[in-house]
């Protein structure tokens, strides 16, 4: 069974290997006869990834400890939910799932109409490239991370699945993340193979006709990175959402990038210039996310989960290089004849270039910090890194100028100048007004200042041009702007929980309080209890403001059967607020029943929580309907 | 010539841009770099060249000592590939869920240079499950 999906693997491998050489080979030759037969041939890949998938799936869910991937990943006792989720737990099931991610929207990508409008030349670069790709992929499952190891003697029971990745938190942010890098694959070999097969005067632009594709993948990655956040706040226990650990940092950069590309992509299918810088953002995006899995999995920077380096980390460098020269490459030779010169800066042109140009400079800034352990090997003997206030000192700041942006950006004409000069007005004079509520509310870090503000202004300003300008209610501007009122929401979240968190960690005797600004918290008593695969102690916290009673804490401390009385887990417990949100999380209990807790103040998180939200359900407004007649009108 | 202004704006800013950023960073580099080192590493520095330093390491078996009083531990941290090399850590607060004998931890601080112990700030433990070495025992 298992040397079943493992050949089915390496069949996918060959046919990716010989038809991409086929795709290649007619290239080469001026021709595109075997198209059909290549297409076809995508086809029959992405089956055969599926049946391994559904392989690795089926062993996972019957228990099958044959299978040396299920025995390391799941156990007797793990539900049915979390078995089929043990598919990304481990390495060489979520490069599995990447390969059949890419595969899956190489298959949709196919079925568009935008697809059938591509001359035949660009769909053959398009295939040798995407081809190549995927039979990479293929190529690591089926040497250095074959998920269809066999283990001898078969053992009674599996090692089980961590407990921390029990939560529903933990468990959609890989594959999203993974649908997100497989998404963005598409436009990025689309828009080389545009670049290399020269651009043909009838033919659409490649951000025209991967528009919704792009969309899904950033839709896909957001929804990772935010998903992400909430397990660390919830499951965690130590009371944030972000720590700037690699890991962290690795899945952030190709939504930075991924994000550039959107603004500089706005101008080239509004405007039709930056035709290069496009073509070279989006392969950069899809590198990012290759070199993410790189600086992920080869173990280059110590993290906290970061897998141990499992021989593909040399191979996936490889890649990343040889993928950066031919983008650079491509980019720089194309050459569209109808680019014009940008408009001047203080247009929505030059302002989206600039927010595009913050965007890849926080990238490249987290990116180097990241690295700094192995660059400062350079200059120094023993390495160095980089704490997190660098990160906050630095990623902070031009954060908040990208939120001043985003305020001044709706108000500006695309050829320059200011679009309306009283609604320009009153936005800025939300912006000063938030702001100076704020200083005298004892909110003073300047930094803060800046990002509420402009935050304010920015949904103020989005309120103003929905109520004002019928022509800006159509999808494509509802679901921008939504995003962006999801951004300003975001921005509030993080510039008061980040510098305005209050927290502490204390041992409380039974009946006694602690007290944390104006909240009082009282500790009633600890009980036992049990569950399926667990048992838990649970504290009663009664929290008082200002004498009122509040509500009650029931923080948990887990311990699984499965992984040992040595090592118990918390689950929080919280009194939800969309101001100040009262956290707290068990962090041990003596045999006289003192508890030892960690208890914070959160403000304003929930906004970050119901920011994200909307940044990941507007997008699905903007998904539009490719028309031929898009074709047209860019061709006239 | 109106062209031609508007591409000297654009680099002008783009310089600005850059200048900014190279400040930032240069602050930040300057003064919140610390070392990233193994245990055998720290042992090889003076105490005060190590005013702050990420360790990495194994905890040692025996000799894990829980505070009695608030929170906190004190514990032998031992170089992953050289067991010899040891250096005795206190660290005071909360004690991550997954801290055991065996575990591989990050600890952030300095060495007290009356006792020669590695006073952490900050004590974390590696993702368990997630480790491949780990599920290879």
């Amino acid at each position: 069974m298992h040397l079943l999906a493992f050949l089915l693997l390496v069949a996918s491998l060959l046919f990716a290997i010989g038809f991409g050489a086929a795709a290649a080979l007619q290239i080469w030759q001026g021709r595109s006869t075997l198209l059909h037969w290549i297409e076809k041939s995508q086809m029959m890949i992405t089956t055969l990834i599926t049946v391994s998938s559904f392989i690795l799936l089926w062993a996972l869910v019957n228990f099958d400890f044959s299978n040396y991937y299920v025995a390391s990943y799941t156990s007797l006792d793990l539900p049915l939910f979390y078995r089929v989720t043990a598919f990304w737990a481990g390495q060489a099931g979520s490069l599995l799932f990447w390969a059949w991610s890419v595969a899956l929207c190489g298959i949709i990508f196919l079925y568009t109409n935008a697809y059938q409008a591509l001359s035949d030349g660009t769909k053959m670069w398009f295939w040798m490239l995407f081809l190549t790709f995927i039979g990479f992929f293929l190529f690591l499952l089926t040497t250095w991370s074959n998920p269809f190891l066999l283990i001898s003697p078969v053992p009674a029971d599996g090692n089980g699945l961590n407990p921390l990745l029990q939560n529903p938190g933990m468990i959609f942010p890989p594959p999203l993340l993974f649908l997100g890098y497989g998404g963005f694959t598409i436009p990025s070999c689309l828009a080389l193979a545009q670049a290399l097969n020269r651009k043909q005067p009838n033919e659409g632009s490649w951000t025209d006709a991967s528009r919704n594709m792009i969309l899904f993948a950033w839709l896909n990655l957001t929804a990772g990175i935010i998903l992400g956040c909430w397990w660390s706040y919830m499951e965690l226990g130590w009371g944030g959402y972000w720590a700037w650990d690699p890991v962290e940092n690795a899945s952030l950069i190709p939504w930075l990038v991924g994000s550039a590309f959107l603004h500089t992509s706005v101008i080239e299918s509004r405007r039709g210039k930056l035709h290069r810088t496009n073509t070279f953002l989006v392969a950069l995006t899809t590198i990012s996310a290759v070199f993410a899995t790189y600086l992920v999995r080869s173990g280059v920077v110590e993290s906290l989960h970061a897998f141990g380096d499992g021989g593909v980390g040399t191979p996936l460098l490889i890649f990343v290089l040889f993928f950066t020269a031919l983008s650079l490459f491509a980019s720089i030779t194309s050459k569209n004849p109808n680019a014009r010169p940008m408009a001047e800066l203080f247009s929505r042109e030059g302002l989206l270039l600039v927010a595009a140009w913050f965007l890849i400079a926080l990238g490249v800034i987290i990116l180097i910090a990241t690295m700094w352990p192995v660059f400062s090997k350079f200059f120094t003997e023993n390495p160095q890194g980089l704490d997190q206030q660098f990160y906050n000192k630095v990623c902070m700041p031009l954060a908040a100028i990208i939120s001043v942006l985003l305020m001044i950006c709706p108000w500006m004409k695309w050829k320059g100048g200011v679009k309306s000069g009283i609604m320009l007005g009153v936005v800025t004079a939300v912006f000063i007004a938030t702001g100076a509520a704020m200083y005298f509310a004892g909110y003073q870090i300047p930094v803060s200042i800046l990002a509420v503000g402009s935050a304010a202004g920015c949904i103020a300003g989005i309120v103003l041009l929905f109520a004002t300008d019928p022509a800006a209610r159509n999808n494509r501007a509802i679901g921008a702007y939504g995003v962006h009122l999801g951004v300003a929401l975001i921005v509030i979240g993080i510039a008061f929980s980040g510098p305005y968190k209050k927290e502490i960690q204390t041992q409380i005797s039974r009946g006694e309080t602690a007290t944390l600004e104006e909240y009082t918290f009282k500790y009633k008593q600890l009980y036992e209890g049990e569950a399926r695969e667990y048992i838990f102690l649970q504290a009663e916290i009664d929290v008082y403001e200002d004498g009122k009673l509040l509500g009650t804490l029931e923080p948990q401390r887990r311990l699984y059967h499965k992984f040992g009385k040595n090592r118990s887990f918390a689950e929080v417990s919280l009194i939800p607020s969309l101001g100040e949100e009262i956290y707290s999380s068990l962090l041990g209990a003596d045999a006289n029943g003192n508890i030892t807790v960690t208890l914070s103040i959160e403000p304003m998180v929930n906004w970050f929580w119901i920011g994200g939200t909307l940044m990941c359900l507007f997008p699905f407004i903007g998904f539009t309907r490719f028309r031929k007649s898009e074709k047209v009108t860019d061709a006239a | 010539m109106a062209k031609k202004n508007g591409k000297s704006v654009y680099i002008a800013a783009l310089l600005l841009f850059l200048g900014g950023l190279g400040y930032l960073l240069f602050t930040g580099f300057s003064q919140n770099s610390v070392y990233f080192l193994e245990v055998s590493e720290a042992l090889a520095m003076t105490p005060d060249q190590l005013g702050s330093a990420r360790l990495f390491g194994t905890v040692k078996a025996d000799n894990i000592k829980r505070h009695e009083e608030g929170l906190g531990v004190n514990f032998i941290l031992e170089d992953a590939n050289d067991k010899s090399l040891v250096l005795p850590v206190v660290f005071k607060g909360a004690v991550p869920d997954t801290f055991k004998a065996g575990a591989e931890v990050i600890v952030e601080g300095n060495i007290d240079d009356a006792t020669k112990a590695f006073q952490a700030r900050t004590l974390m433990t590696k993702c368990p499950s997630k480790y491949e070495k780990k599920n290879r025992e």
